[in-house]
């Protein structure tokens, strides 16, 4: 028996004592009737039925926002459902606490690592869980133990080094083989392979097939096609918070699982202004910096320019670095044809550009400040006379901004964390409308916001182009772009790969383009 | 059309500052009411005065040292800042520069250090707590060795009797805590440069996005608490005479005190002038009032504990319920 067998079997040993449910390989081990997760009345994931079997390798596949994480919270016991049952080994379940999930033997392996980079790779796979004799840690048998593990796995990894030294990629499989390590039964991976290497990802495939031998049933979550077939047993599909079928891998094609993953009706919301297009404000060419490589596109005044990718594909990195918030590497940009730098934010916003960011309360928002500061914040220089800010224009420019956008709020004093998110990113717009620019460039800004609303930002983006300016519009929710743009880009690993006039290509193609199969 | 969503908005906030700052005003009000019927020799014009003098320059501490808390930060040194600077213009008053030299090369001094604050967290990346407790601990040895760990007293009349001197019946020392603060107030509550600090407190990746500059701003707010420091360190040497490396020993914590009882919050992105102000004068007559009553002065320690604990808590309380 390996050595990774022998410690499994210890923890499986334990969780039996604790838990002794067991069914049959092949037979129903969760069972979700009806599962629903609200938000208020935002509806992250519709009554969903979806049945995983013992010891099979289950694939969930969906576009950014259809509703993927929301499961795996729901799984893991991060968050509580609204309605619904979940069934474990036949027997309702309540899943409510992350503690009750890991105990029934579920766990997740994320994106992105969570365990501690000083401590050594050994203390990190026994944290929680230390071999111990008379109160004092047995620290070289936990780095034999852990060693023996590895190699086991066929992982080349040393188990005495910190975690830190290892690449993002190696302590993935770290954080697996500490999960495999304790006896689970039910195991989710989220997009793992997001930052491994060919080779990293081949051993990560080899561990999880070994897993399925031993009956743990894995759900296993990506975006990347190949992977899903190369993997999967069966794969089921979410599409705007609903699951939309569960397919066995052999019954089914590429084709037909993206045609699940995307909405083919067009909602009514996605309302486009037509403007007769003007000159070019913005050009650029072979533009490059950090997560982006040689991009050259152009922007006119009246036009909607869309960059479509998945997350992480370069797109907010690509704005970061038009708007001088990191240095660039190479490549021109021109501003109403002639040649500029832009080595500041200042830079930027003088020469007339606005960046809503990605992130609202990363990059947005001072939450912790009232609305009316934060729509103030470019545009206090023009609201003062010397040093003294003129008040009653200080507070003109808020209301105006609160009135017209309709921010639904008692006064503009009101911390902006108060707000909701639709709210919210209309204070991030609010703040650039005041400021006056030519070009904006919003950045998903309708992630997290109400239906209501987002028709009230897309209304929006009319009134801007009709005054003149051009906007970049990014999203990772393909309708949206689409419906939208005059220009659709497509970003894949920090390069633009594909470019389509208004409804150029279809949303499969574009999908296709953006994932590279 | 619209999706309703329903929200309970928070009173606004100015009226719950509003409120804050004239609890702390009934607070010190309180305690004057209570030591003036405790004590006969409270409402003395003499103790008025002494206690007057001992609150003004914690006051214009916690006033510096508010800015930097405000940006999230923290500055440890002004403490040594003080007594460093108290050597600097006793020495070059000792050395014959002129008045008026001396007082701008010490306040030069002290925008210095600030700005070599500044540089440690802008371009080193250091924490502020780690870099102001480096110069916190390089000043005191810097003073020391400049004096030889001894004194250095000051002769010239004229700065001395500043500190000692009244102007319409009110100590000069109280008038520099108004010089000092009517600027503050307009600098941190009517000017754009206060926004961007609070700004930058509360979120400085959102603030630098929407154009602010916020290396300039924090090197600001650290040059204007040294420099506050440095301002400190002149009126100390003015008031006992000397010049002396150890003085104000463990000021920075009652400038903090002053600022956190006065309202402010150590996350940043939370403070005013007036209440550090009344911070200061708080502590200053609990030590005063100790004094008269013949208590114990490591009372005064215990005491002043307390007093941060319970403000602090009820300032948390109130936060939280307007959440």
């Amino acid at each position: 028996m390996s050595s990774f067998e022998e410690l499994s079997h210890r923890h499986d040993d334990e969780a039996r004592m604790a838990e002794p449910d067991s069914v049959p390989r092949g037979a129903p081990i969760l069972e979700l009737r009806g599962l629903q997760k609200k938000y208020g009345l935002v509806e992250a994931l519709k009554p969903a039925d979806v049945t995983f079997l013992s010891g099979e390798i289950h694939a969930i596949v969906g576009e950014n926002g259809a509703g993927k994480s929301t499961l795996i919270k729901l799984l893991t016991g991060v968050i509580r459902r609204t309605a619904g049952e979940v069934l474990w080994c036949g027997r309702p379940v309540q899943l409510a606490t992350p503690t009750e999930a890991i105990s029934r033997g579920i766990n997740a392996v994320h994106q992105e690592v969570v365990l501690c980079p000083h401590l050594s790779v050994a203390a990190n796979m026994f944290l929680g869980d230390e071999m111990s004799r008379n109160g004092l840690m047995r620290q070289g048998a936990m780095e034999r133990a852990a060693q023996a593990v590895l190699d086991d796995l066929g992982f080349h990894i040393p188990a005495r080094i910190s975690l830190g030294r290892l690449t993002i990629g190696q302590q993935q499989l770290v954080a697996t083989a500490r999960a495999a390590m304790r006896g689970i039964r039910f195991l989710i991976f989220d997009e793992p392979t997001a930052y491994l290497t060919r080779q990293e990802s081949a051993e990560l495939f080899r561990l999880i097939r070994r897993l399925r031998e031993q009956g743990v049933t894995i759900v296993y979550i990506s975006h990347r096609m190949e992977e899903v077939f190369e993997l999967a047993d069966r794969v089921s599909v979410l599409r705007d918070g609903a699951h939309v079928g569960t397919r066995l891998i052999g019954e089914t094609s590429e084709a037909e699982l993206v045609a699940l993953m995307i909405n083919r009706s067009i909602e009514q919301i996605y309302h486009k202004e037509k403007v007769p297009l003007g000159d070019v404000i913005l050009e650029t060419r072979g533009l490059s910096g950090p997560g982006f490589e040689d991009v050259s596109l152009s922007v006119r005044a009246g036009e909607i320019v869309g960059l479509y990718g998945l997350i992480g594909a370069g797109r907010s990195e690509f704005a970061l670095g038009l708007y001088g918030r990191q240095p660039l590497s190479g490549g021109e940009i021109y501003w109403d044809g002639s040649k500029v730098t832009i080595g500041s934010e200042r830079a930027a916003m003088d020469l007339g550009i606005a960046l809503a960011p990605e992130s609202r309360r990363d990059q947005g928002l001072c939450l912790n400040l009232p609305i009316g500061l934060n729509i103030n914040l470019p545009v206090f220089r023009r609201l003062s006379s010397g040093i003294v800010i003129r008040r009653s224009e200080e507070a003109a420019n808020a209301d105006r901004q609160i009135r017209d956008l309709r921010i639904k709020t008692p006064s503009r004093r009101v911390l902006a964390s108060a707000m909701s998110g639709g709210n919210q990113q209309k204070i991030v717009i609010g703040k650039w409308l005041s400021h006056g620019a030519r070009l904006f460039v919003f950045d998903e800004p309708t992630v997290g916001v109400d239906v209501g609303t987002k028709a009230e930002i897309y209304r929006l983006f009319g009134q801007l182009l009709k005054n003149g300016a051009g906007i970049i519009l990014i999203s990772s929710y393909l309708p949206e772009v689409y419906e939208l743009s005059d220009r659709l880009h497509v970003f894949r690993d920090g390069r633009l790969v594909a470019s389509h006039p208004f409804r150029g290509a279809s949303h499969e193609d574009v999908l296709t383009e953006a994932i590279g199969i | 059309m619209s999706v309703e969503t329903t929200e309970t908005a928070p009173a606004p906030k100015r009226g719950m500052n509003i409120l804050f700052g004239l609890t702390l005003l009934g607070l010190l009000l309180f305690l004057w009411l209570l030591l003036g019927l405790a004590t006969n020799s409270f409402w003395t014009p003499n103790n008025i005065s002494n206690l007057l003098r001992q609150g003004s320059m914690t006051a214009i501490l916690a006033v510096g040292q508010t800015f930097v808390i405000i940006t999230a930060g923290i500055d440890l040194s002004v403490g040594a800042v003080v007594g460093f600077t108290s050597v600097i213009v006793a020495w070059l008053l000792q050395a014959g520069v002129p008045l008026w030299a001396s007082i701008v090369l010490t306040l030069l001094i002290g925008v210095a250090i600030g700005a070599f604050h500044g540089f440690g967290i802008v371009r080193m990346g250091l924490p502020p707590f780690i870099i102001t407790l480096a110069t916190l601990t390089s000043l005191r040895g810097i003073g020391l060795l400049l004096t030889n760990g001894s004194t250095i007293s000051i002769n010239h009349e004229g700065f001395t009797d500043f500190s000692r001197a009244d102007f319409l019946g009110i100590p000069s020392l109280f008038w520099m805590v108004v010089l000092v603060a009517i600027p503050a107030f307009v600098f941190l509550h009517l000017s754009r440069w206060g926004r961007y600090l609070f700004a930058v407190g509360s979120n400085s990746e959102a603030a630098r996005l929407s154009g602010v500059n916020v290396t300039r701003t924090l090197y600001l707010a650290y040059i204007l608490s040294s420099t506050c420091a440095a301002f400190v360190g002149l009126l100390l040497a003015s008031r006992i005479g000397i010049g002396n490396a150890t003085q104000a020993e463990g000021w920075e914590l009652q400038a903090i005190a002053s600022s956190v009882i006065g309202g402010t919050s150590l996350f940043g992105a939370v403070g005013s002038v007036h209440g550090p102000l009344l911070g200061a004068f708080i502590l200053a007559t609990i030590n005063n009032g100790a004094n008269l009553l013949n208590v114990n002065s490591f009372w005064q320690r215990i005491v002043t504990g307390l007093l941060i604990i319970v403000i602090v808590y009820f300032d948390q309380l109130r936060r939280r319920s307007s959440r």
